[in-house]
């Protein structure tokens, strides 16, 4: 096991600018990343799955997220899904405005009392999503919660603080590394080379099957391509390797 | 692109609420959409792009679209190439603040006075360039 940062959950916000609902999402997930669990969570931007780095993918591969969204389209959730993994829990607002009855929102900019209710009641549900993300297991490996029948049976990882508020910053390094001839991104990568370096595991058979066993707790590989999968990681392990000795 | 006297600009602010940028270009677009022009422009929610919404496509391919973009990522505009639209004009904040450096932004969800000031700067560049685009829309519709 490799040290990875310290469990957070990802907030991904629809952020609707269209709608108010939107609005509610925004100022929700914005209260609970900066009051009311502000070391607990941090935020993915959800054009970042497209547009930005394999990280902020990786990230709910690693983490629990929680999809917060402004209609019945779920864009958040479904995005989510689509590029990285699916949510741990999903909400949306119209949902949440005929639970409690609350009068119809107004103002995509200055929210009318409606609206503020409705920031307050989700702010408090993402916050209670969190606690309760926070007690269950999570799968790096299988990006998602662990049945509690299982969790003696596997190690956590021992923690190490990271301070991020958006998953730009989420502390998952990504590295690129040819598979078949394809480039594919494995996550956590960067650590566990330098891990197993730092432990002066040369990159030799025995060692190469330790490793490829280590990457698979945080990456899927499909059993019909591990040989293709182990050549390209001892490829690029030994290149690491000769890289650090020579220095 | 189909153009008449029914087109409208859309405005596509980044929808990052990470940084204070995000939250300038928002309020930026706010300005425009709500204030400064509400009669030529519209908004379109960058999440729909994400996601591939027809409808939310077909409105970027079918009318001029400014882009405001947070951070150098610049997710707007890669959003809005991707879905087959045309940006014909694309802001990054940052750049806007280096030219309004007594404006600095503080604050993600109440922008302090900086940045609600850099957005305002920002909103009454952007509706220059909205009312460019109209007159020429209305020219060639015109003939």
């Amino acid at each position: 096991m490799v040290d990875l940062p310290k469990m957070k959950v990802g907030i991904v916000a629809c952020s609707g600018e269209e709608i108010v609902e939107g609005t509610i999402t925004r100022l929700a997930a914005l209260s609970v990343l900066e009051q009311l669990r502000r070391n607990e969570t941090v935020t993915i931007c959800l054009p970042l799955f497209l547009a930005g780095g394999e990280g902020d993918r990786a990230f709910a591969r690693f983490f629990p997220t929680i999809a917060v969204d402004g209609c019945e389209l779920r864009c958040a959730a479904r995005a989510t899904e689509k590029f990285s993994n699916k949510p741990a829990i999903s909400l949306t607002v119209t949902d949440l405005l005929e639970e409690y009855q609350i009068g119809k929102p107004q103002g995509s900019r200055s929210l009318n009392a409606a609206g503020k209710q409705a920031v307050e009641l989700l702010a408090q549900r993402i916050a209670h999503s969190v606690d309760e993300l926070l007690v269950q297991k999570w799968s790096r490996g299988e990006g998602k919660l662990i049945d509690p029948a299982m969790i003696d049976e596997i190690k956590e990882i021992s923690p190490e603080p990271v301070t991020a508020s958006c998953a730009c910053g989420s502390g998952i390094p990504v590295q690129n590394v040819i598979i078949a001839g394809k480039q594919v991104s494995l996550a956590g990568l960067p650590l566990i080379f330098q891990q197993f370096c730092d432990a002066g595991k040369f990159p030799d058979d025995a060692n190469l099957k330790e490793l490829v066993e280590v990457i698979k707790i945080y990456n899927p590989i499909p059993v019909d391509e591990e040989q293709a999968y182990k050549e390209g990681i001892r490829v690029a392990y030994a290149k690491y390797w000769f890289k650090e000795k020579n220095q | 692109m189909g153009r008449n006297h029914n087109t409208r600009v859309v405005i596509i602010p980044c929808s990052g609420i990470g940084k204070s940028y995000g939250t300038v270009s928002r309020e930026a677009a706010f300005d425009i959409v709500e204030e400064l022009r509400p009669e030529t422009t519209r908004l379109v929610a960058l999440s729909k792009l994400v996601l591939g919404d027809e409808s939310a496509c077909s409105v970027v391919r079918n009318n001029p679209t400014i882009t405001i973009d947070g951070c150098k990522l610049a997710c707007a505009t890669k959003m809005v190439e991707e879905s087959g639209g045309r940006v014909v004009k694309d802001y990054a904040v940052l750049d806007v603040y280096r030219r309004y450096k007594q404006f600095k932004p503080q604050g993600i969800s109440e922008l302090n006075d900086g940045g609600q000031k850099l957005a305002q700067a920002l909103a009454k560049e952007i509706a220059i360039v909205v009312d460019q685009l109209t007159e020429r829309n209305r020219g060639d519709s015109d003939g």
